[in-house]
Protein backbone atom coordinates (compact mmCIF):
# COMPACT_ATOMS: atom_id res chain seq x y z
CA UNK A 1 0.00 0.00 0.00
CA UNK A 2 1.43 3.34 -1.21
CA UNK A 3 1.50 5.83 1.88
CA UNK A 4 -1.02 8.74 1.66
CA UNK A 5 -0.31 11.84 3.37
CA UNK A 6 -1.42 15.47 3.48
CA UNK A 7 -0.82 18.43 5.95
CA UNK A 8 -4.04 19.85 7.89
CA UNK A 9 -2.37 22.24 9.68
CA UNK A 10 -3.67 21.14 12.83
CA UNK A 11 -0.27 22.98 14.26
CA UNK A 12 0.56 19.66 16.83
CA UNK A 13 3.73 19.51 15.20
CA UNK A 14 4.93 23.21 15.49
CA UNK A 15 5.53 22.50 18.99
CA UNK A 16 8.43 21.83 21.14
CA UNK A 17 12.36 21.40 19.82
CA UNK A 18 12.62 22.83 16.22
CA UNK A 19 16.29 21.75 14.70
CA UNK A 20 17.39 24.00 11.73
CA UNK A 21 19.53 24.16 9.19
CA UNK A 22 22.58 26.97 9.96
CA UNK A 23 21.27 29.83 7.57
CA UNK A 24 17.31 29.33 8.45
CA UNK A 25 18.80 29.29 12.20
CA UNK A 26 20.91 32.93 11.09
CA UNK A 27 17.65 34.18 9.05
CA UNK A 28 15.34 33.82 12.19
CA UNK A 29 17.63 34.61 15.12
CA UNK A 30 14.93 37.45 15.83
CA UNK A 31 12.46 34.66 16.80
CA UNK A 32 13.49 31.70 17.81
CA UNK A 33 15.80 31.40 21.00
CA UNK A 34 18.06 29.67 19.59
CA UNK A 35 21.14 26.59 21.43
CA UNK A 36 22.74 23.68 19.77
CA UNK A 37 21.19 20.13 20.49
CA UNK A 38 23.23 17.04 20.18
CA UNK A 39 22.05 13.53 19.56
CA UNK A 40 24.28 10.64 18.89
CA UNK A 41 23.72 8.29 16.26
CA UNK A 42 24.92 4.42 17.35
CA UNK A 43 26.83 2.69 14.39
CA UNK A 44 24.61 -0.32 13.73
CA UNK A 45 21.43 2.61 12.88
CA UNK A 46 20.95 2.66 9.83
CA UNK A 47 21.28 6.68 8.87
CA UNK A 48 24.57 5.95 10.79
CA UNK A 49 26.53 6.32 7.39
CA UNK A 50 24.69 9.65 6.99
CA UNK A 51 24.71 10.90 10.57
CA UNK A 52 28.82 11.00 9.82
CA UNK A 53 28.57 12.90 6.68
CA UNK A 54 26.34 15.36 8.01
CA UNK A 55 27.76 15.67 11.92
CA UNK A 56 30.61 14.36 12.89
CA UNK A 57 32.11 11.41 14.44
CA UNK A 58 33.30 10.76 18.09
CA UNK A 59 35.37 8.17 20.02
CA UNK A 60 33.98 7.02 23.62
CA UNK A 61 35.72 5.97 26.07
CA UNK A 62 34.45 2.38 25.72
CA UNK A 63 36.55 2.59 22.20
CA UNK A 64 33.21 2.48 20.20
CA UNK A 65 32.81 5.23 17.73
CA UNK A 66 29.51 7.18 16.90
CA UNK A 67 27.89 9.29 14.88
CA UNK A 68 26.87 12.87 16.05
CA UNK A 69 24.43 15.33 15.16
CA UNK A 70 24.65 18.74 16.06
CA UNK A 71 21.84 20.57 15.31
CA UNK A 72 21.36 24.62 15.56
CA UNK A 73 17.51 24.24 16.98
CA UNK A 74 14.34 26.60 17.99
CA UNK A 75 14.97 25.65 22.04
CA UNK A 76 11.47 25.11 23.30
CA UNK A 77 10.03 23.04 26.00
CA UNK A 78 7.90 19.99 24.25
CA UNK A 79 4.36 22.03 24.58
CA UNK A 80 5.29 25.54 24.11
CA UNK A 81 4.11 26.50 20.42
CA UNK A 82 6.60 28.45 17.83
CA UNK A 83 6.20 31.60 18.53
CA UNK A 84 5.31 32.22 14.63
CA UNK A 85 1.84 30.15 15.12
CA UNK A 86 -0.94 31.62 14.94
CA UNK A 87 -4.26 31.41 17.17
CA UNK A 88 -6.03 30.26 13.90
CA UNK A 89 -2.75 27.13 13.92
CA UNK A 90 -1.88 28.50 10.86
CA UNK A 91 2.45 29.65 10.02
CA UNK A 92 3.15 33.86 10.34
CA UNK A 93 5.80 33.35 8.72
CA UNK A 94 4.37 30.64 5.78
CA UNK A 95 6.27 32.12 2.77
CA UNK A 96 10.12 32.54 4.90
CA UNK A 97 9.23 29.33 7.01
CA UNK A 98 12.29 27.14 7.80
CA UNK A 99 13.19 23.86 5.46
CA UNK A 100 12.65 21.87 8.34
CA UNK A 101 8.49 22.97 8.48
CA UNK A 102 8.75 22.84 4.79
CA UNK A 103 10.46 19.53 4.64
CA UNK A 104 7.55 17.74 7.27
CA UNK A 105 6.77 14.97 7.40
CA UNK A 106 10.00 14.03 5.99
CA UNK A 107 13.31 13.97 7.52
CA UNK A 108 16.28 14.55 5.70
CA UNK A 109 18.82 13.43 8.28
CA UNK A 110 17.70 9.90 7.46
CA UNK A 111 18.20 8.29 4.25
CA UNK A 112 15.44 9.09 1.81
CA UNK A 113 14.79 4.68 1.49
CA UNK A 114 14.08 5.01 5.44
CA UNK A 115 11.08 7.49 5.98
CA UNK A 116 8.26 5.26 5.67
CA UNK A 117 7.64 5.18 9.44
CA UNK A 118 7.37 8.99 9.50
CA UNK A 119 4.51 9.38 7.54
CA UNK A 120 2.65 7.52 10.54
CA UNK A 121 0.89 10.59 11.97
CA UNK A 122 2.40 10.61 15.70
CA UNK A 123 0.00 10.65 18.52
CA UNK A 124 -2.25 13.70 19.09
CA UNK A 125 -1.61 14.44 15.26
CA UNK A 126 -4.03 15.06 13.03
CA UNK A 127 -2.62 14.44 9.95
CA UNK A 128 -4.54 12.78 6.66
CA UNK A 129 -3.49 9.89 5.56
CA UNK A 130 -6.99 8.80 3.98
CA UNK A 131 -7.27 7.87 0.42
CA UNK A 132 -8.19 11.37 -0.44
CA UNK A 133 -5.07 12.74 0.23
CA UNK A 134 -2.24 12.14 -2.21
CA UNK A 135 0.33 9.33 -2.86
CA UNK A 136 3.89 11.15 -1.63
CA UNK A 137 6.08 8.31 -1.06
CA UNK A 138 6.82 5.25 -3.73
CA UNK A 139 9.02 2.80 -3.75
CA UNK A 140 11.24 4.20 -0.68
CA UNK A 141 10.89 7.72 -2.88
CA UNK A 142 9.78 10.84 -1.75
CA UNK A 143 7.70 12.12 -4.77
CA UNK A 144 8.09 15.68 -4.37
CA UNK A 145 11.75 16.22 -3.15
CA UNK A 146 12.31 19.73 -3.66
CA UNK A 147 11.92 20.55 -0.25
CA UNK A 148 14.17 17.69 1.33
CA UNK A 149 16.91 18.05 -1.33
CA UNK A 150 16.79 21.98 -0.20
CA UNK A 151 17.42 20.97 3.14
CA UNK A 152 20.14 18.24 2.99
CA UNK A 153 21.73 20.27 0.94
CA UNK A 154 21.92 22.77 3.30
CA UNK A 155 22.68 20.34 6.31
CA UNK A 156 25.95 18.82 3.79
CA UNK A 157 26.55 22.40 3.53
CA UNK A 158 27.16 23.36 6.54
CA UNK A 159 28.75 20.26 7.52
CA UNK A 160 31.89 21.32 8.10
CA UNK A 161 31.40 24.26 10.27
CA UNK A 162 29.80 21.87 12.73
CA UNK A 163 32.08 19.90 12.46
CA UNK A 164 34.53 23.02 13.56
CA UNK A 165 32.47 23.09 16.55
CA UNK A 166 32.67 20.06 17.69
CA UNK A 167 36.32 20.07 17.66
CA UNK A 168 35.89 23.37 20.00
CA UNK A 169 33.45 21.79 22.55
CA UNK A 170 35.60 18.38 22.85
CA UNK A 171 38.40 20.37 23.31
CA UNK A 172 37.19 22.86 25.88
CA UNK A 173 34.39 20.70 27.22
CA UNK A 174 35.72 17.37 27.08
CA UNK A 175 33.57 15.76 29.88
CA UNK A 176 30.89 16.23 27.19
CA UNK A 177 32.21 12.73 25.98
CA UNK A 178 30.87 11.17 28.82
CA UNK A 179 27.50 12.66 28.22
CA UNK A 180 27.45 11.65 25.17
CA UNK A 181 28.46 7.50 25.90
CA UNK A 182 25.44 7.98 28.42
CA UNK A 183 23.20 8.80 25.25
CA UNK A 184 25.03 6.14 23.27
CA UNK A 185 24.13 3.87 26.05
CA UNK A 186 20.39 4.37 27.01
CA UNK A 187 17.66 3.06 24.97
CA UNK A 188 16.06 6.26 24.45
CA UNK A 189 18.82 8.47 23.24
CA UNK A 190 18.42 11.30 24.70
CA UNK A 191 19.72 15.14 23.66
CA UNK A 192 22.81 17.26 24.80
CA UNK A 193 22.18 21.35 25.29
CA UNK A 194 25.24 23.85 24.09
CA UNK A 195 25.12 27.56 23.94
CA UNK A 196 25.13 29.94 20.77
CA UNK A 197 27.50 31.71 22.43
CA UNK A 198 30.03 28.74 22.75
CA UNK A 199 29.36 28.49 18.82
CA UNK A 200 29.61 31.63 17.92
CA UNK A 201 32.63 31.84 19.57
CA UNK A 202 33.87 28.74 18.09
CA UNK A 203 32.84 29.66 14.19
CA UNK A 204 34.18 33.30 14.97
CA UNK A 205 31.26 34.60 13.58
CA UNK A 206 31.44 38.28 12.41
CA UNK A 207 27.76 39.12 12.84
CA UNK A 208 28.07 37.63 16.79
CA UNK A 209 27.02 41.13 18.51
CA UNK A 210 24.51 41.44 15.79
CA UNK A 211 23.01 37.85 16.56
CA UNK A 212 23.18 37.92 20.38
CA UNK A 213 21.27 41.76 20.30
CA UNK A 214 18.66 39.46 18.78
CA UNK A 215 18.70 36.87 21.21
CA UNK A 216 19.09 38.81 24.48
CA UNK A 217 15.16 39.70 24.90
CA UNK A 218 14.16 36.16 23.49
CA UNK A 219 16.26 34.45 26.19
CA UNK A 220 14.72 36.66 28.59
CA UNK A 221 11.12 36.75 27.75
CA UNK A 222 11.65 32.85 27.58
CA UNK A 223 13.59 32.85 30.92
CA UNK A 224 10.08 34.88 32.54
CA UNK A 225 7.62 32.53 31.13
CA UNK A 226 9.80 29.38 32.53
CA UNK A 227 10.32 31.02 36.09
CA UNK A 228 7.64 28.98 38.19
CA UNK A 229 7.09 25.54 36.44
CA UNK A 230 9.78 23.46 38.29
CA UNK A 231 8.86 20.86 35.38
CA UNK A 232 10.95 23.00 33.38
CA UNK A 233 13.89 24.38 35.38
CA UNK A 234 16.71 23.27 33.46
CA UNK A 235 15.01 25.19 30.41
CA UNK A 236 14.67 27.69 32.87
CA UNK A 237 18.35 27.59 34.19
CA UNK A 238 19.97 27.61 30.52
CA UNK A 239 17.68 30.75 29.03
CA UNK A 240 18.21 32.61 32.46
CA UNK A 241 22.09 31.95 31.85
CA UNK A 242 22.35 32.44 28.09
CA UNK A 243 20.06 35.67 28.45
CA UNK A 244 23.05 36.82 30.20
CA UNK A 245 25.57 35.83 27.67
CA UNK A 246 23.85 37.41 25.05
CA UNK A 247 23.53 40.92 26.61
CA UNK A 248 27.28 41.01 27.23
CA UNK A 249 28.30 39.43 23.88
CA UNK A 250 25.67 41.99 22.84
CA UNK A 251 27.49 45.22 24.21
CA UNK A 252 30.96 43.97 23.63
CA UNK A 253 30.66 42.61 20.08
CA UNK B 1 45.32 51.07 54.07
CA UNK B 2 43.77 47.75 54.87
CA UNK B 3 45.55 44.45 53.67
CA UNK B 4 42.94 41.69 53.26
CA UNK B 5 43.87 37.92 52.61
CA UNK B 6 44.58 37.22 49.17
CA UNK B 7 41.37 35.14 47.56
CA UNK B 8 43.99 32.77 46.08
CA UNK B 9 44.71 31.03 49.48
CA UNK B 10 48.41 31.73 49.20
CA UNK B 11 48.10 33.45 53.00
CA UNK B 12 49.73 36.68 51.51
CA UNK B 13 47.90 39.87 51.46
CA UNK B 14 45.91 40.71 48.47
CA UNK B 15 48.52 43.61 47.77
CA UNK B 16 51.61 41.44 48.16
CA UNK B 17 50.27 38.73 45.97
CA UNK B 18 48.27 38.78 43.40
CA UNK B 19 47.21 43.04 43.73
CA UNK B 20 50.17 43.56 41.71
CA UNK B 21 49.32 41.14 38.88
CA UNK B 22 45.83 41.81 38.10
CA UNK B 23 47.12 45.79 37.92
CA UNK B 24 49.47 44.80 35.11
CA UNK B 25 52.85 43.86 36.72
CA UNK B 26 54.46 40.63 35.12
CA UNK B 27 53.86 37.23 37.13
CA UNK B 28 57.25 35.93 38.51
CA UNK B 29 56.07 32.36 38.04
CA UNK B 30 53.38 30.59 36.10
CA UNK B 31 51.99 29.37 39.23
CA UNK B 32 51.39 33.25 40.37
CA UNK B 33 49.97 33.87 36.99
CA UNK B 34 47.65 30.54 37.48
CA UNK B 35 46.59 31.89 41.06
CA UNK B 36 45.96 35.55 39.55
CA UNK B 37 43.68 34.21 36.99
CA UNK B 38 42.06 32.09 39.88
CA UNK B 39 41.61 35.77 41.71
CA UNK B 40 40.70 37.70 38.79
CA UNK B 41 37.54 35.02 38.50
CA UNK B 42 37.05 35.74 42.04
CA UNK B 43 36.78 39.77 41.78
CA UNK B 44 35.32 39.32 38.44
CA UNK B 45 38.04 41.08 36.59
CA UNK B 46 37.73 39.22 33.61
CA UNK B 47 39.87 41.61 31.32
CA UNK B 48 42.80 40.41 32.99
CA UNK B 49 42.05 36.72 32.42
CA UNK B 50 41.68 37.37 28.69
CA UNK B 51 45.14 39.21 28.24
CA UNK B 52 46.97 36.19 29.97
CA UNK B 53 46.11 33.63 27.37
CA UNK B 54 48.50 32.64 24.84
CA UNK B 55 47.88 33.94 21.38
CA UNK B 56 46.66 30.59 19.80
CA UNK B 57 43.81 30.16 22.31
CA UNK B 58 42.87 33.79 22.43
CA UNK B 59 39.87 33.68 19.82
CA UNK B 60 38.32 30.72 21.67
CA UNK B 61 37.98 32.36 24.95
CA UNK B 62 33.99 32.70 25.06
CA UNK B 63 34.04 35.68 27.42
CA UNK B 64 30.62 36.07 27.79
CA UNK B 65 30.50 32.54 29.68
CA UNK B 66 33.28 33.48 31.76
CA UNK B 67 31.66 36.33 33.06
CA UNK B 68 28.29 34.11 33.73
CA UNK B 69 30.75 31.57 35.39
CA UNK B 70 32.49 34.25 37.62
CA UNK B 71 28.70 35.14 38.28
CA UNK B 72 27.71 32.57 38.97
CA UNK B 73 29.94 30.66 41.16
CA UNK B 74 30.83 31.54 44.58
CA UNK B 75 34.57 30.75 44.73
CA UNK B 76 36.18 28.50 47.92
CA UNK B 77 39.06 27.80 47.28
CA UNK B 78 42.27 27.31 45.26
CA UNK B 79 45.07 24.69 46.02
CA UNK B 80 48.02 24.20 43.71
CA UNK B 81 48.86 20.75 43.83
CA UNK B 82 51.76 20.69 41.69
CA UNK B 83 54.17 23.51 39.74
CA UNK B 84 56.77 22.87 37.70
CA UNK B 85 59.34 25.27 35.37
CA UNK B 86 61.31 24.60 32.69
CA UNK B 87 63.02 27.85 30.94
CA UNK B 88 59.61 29.39 29.30
CA UNK B 89 57.74 26.24 29.75
CA UNK B 90 55.23 25.97 33.13
CA UNK B 91 52.73 23.39 34.11
CA UNK B 92 50.57 23.95 36.70
CA UNK B 93 48.11 21.34 38.34
CA UNK B 94 45.24 22.75 40.39
CA UNK B 95 41.96 21.85 42.23
CA UNK B 96 39.13 24.99 42.79
CA UNK B 97 36.61 23.93 45.40
CA UNK B 98 33.30 26.23 44.37
CA UNK B 99 29.91 26.28 44.78
CA UNK B 100 26.91 26.95 41.89
CA UNK B 101 23.28 25.88 41.79
CA UNK B 102 23.79 24.85 45.54
CA UNK B 103 25.74 22.54 44.89
CA UNK B 104 29.80 21.68 45.85
CA UNK B 105 31.98 21.33 42.50
CA UNK B 106 35.28 20.86 42.16
CA UNK B 107 37.77 21.60 39.30
CA UNK B 108 40.93 19.65 38.74
CA UNK B 109 43.12 20.96 36.06
CA UNK B 110 46.78 20.50 35.12
CA UNK B 111 47.27 24.17 33.21
CA UNK B 112 50.11 24.18 30.48
CA UNK B 113 51.36 28.01 30.35
CA UNK B 114 53.92 29.67 28.35
CA UNK B 115 56.66 32.93 28.88
CA UNK B 116 56.79 35.03 25.58
CA UNK B 117 58.41 38.56 25.93
CA UNK B 118 58.65 38.28 29.77
CA UNK B 119 55.12 37.76 30.35
CA UNK B 120 53.32 34.29 31.58
CA UNK B 121 50.36 33.29 30.12
CA UNK B 122 48.01 30.02 29.75
CA UNK B 123 47.87 28.41 26.81
CA UNK B 124 46.41 24.94 27.62
CA UNK B 125 44.60 22.67 30.28
CA UNK B 126 43.40 19.33 30.82
CA UNK B 127 40.92 18.85 32.80
CA UNK B 128 40.78 16.09 35.00
CA UNK B 129 44.12 14.72 34.08
CA UNK B 130 45.21 11.38 34.41
CA UNK B 131 48.21 10.22 36.04
CA UNK B 132 51.71 10.87 34.46
CA UNK B 133 52.96 7.51 33.37
CA UNK B 134 55.17 6.27 36.72
CA UNK B 135 58.44 6.22 35.42
CA UNK B 136 61.16 3.64 36.62
CA UNK B 137 64.36 4.46 36.64
CA UNK B 138 67.31 2.08 37.73
CA UNK B 139 69.88 2.72 40.39
CA UNK B 140 73.40 1.34 39.22
CA UNK B 141 75.10 -0.69 41.95
CA UNK B 142 78.16 2.20 41.99
CA UNK B 143 75.98 5.38 42.16
CA UNK B 144 75.14 7.54 45.27
CA UNK B 145 72.21 5.88 47.17
CA UNK B 146 68.78 7.55 46.07
CA UNK B 147 68.11 7.96 50.03
CA UNK B 148 70.67 10.90 50.49
CA UNK B 149 73.44 8.88 52.92
CA UNK B 150 76.71 9.61 50.16
CA UNK B 151 77.43 6.00 50.26
CA UNK B 152 77.07 4.27 47.05
CA UNK B 153 73.76 2.42 46.47
CA UNK B 154 75.53 -1.26 46.77
CA UNK B 155 77.00 -0.15 49.77
CA UNK B 156 73.12 1.03 51.55
CA UNK B 157 70.38 0.81 50.55
CA UNK B 158 70.81 -1.83 47.35
CA UNK B 159 72.29 -4.12 49.58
Amino acid sequence: MEPRFACTACGKCCHGLLPLTLTDAVAHAIRFPLALVWTVVRSNAKSYDLATRLGTSVRLPNRKTVAVLIQPTAYLPNHFPCPALQPDNLCGIHADKPSRCRTMPFYPYREEKDQADLLVPRKGWECDVSAEAPVVYRNHAILNRTDFDRERADLLEQAPVMRTYADYVLKYMPWIVNDLAKMAAAPAGGKLVTSLSSFLTATRRTDARELAAAQAPLMQAMAERTRNDPALADFHKNYAGWAKEMERLAQRG
Amino acid sequence: MTSSACPCCSGLSFETCCGPILAGAPAATAEALMRSRYTAFVRHDLDHVERTHAPEIREDFNRAEAERVADECDWQRLDVLRATEEGDEGIVEFLIQFRRDGQDMRHHERASFRRIDGQWLYSAGEVNPKGEPRRVVKVGRNEPCPCGSGKKFKACCGR
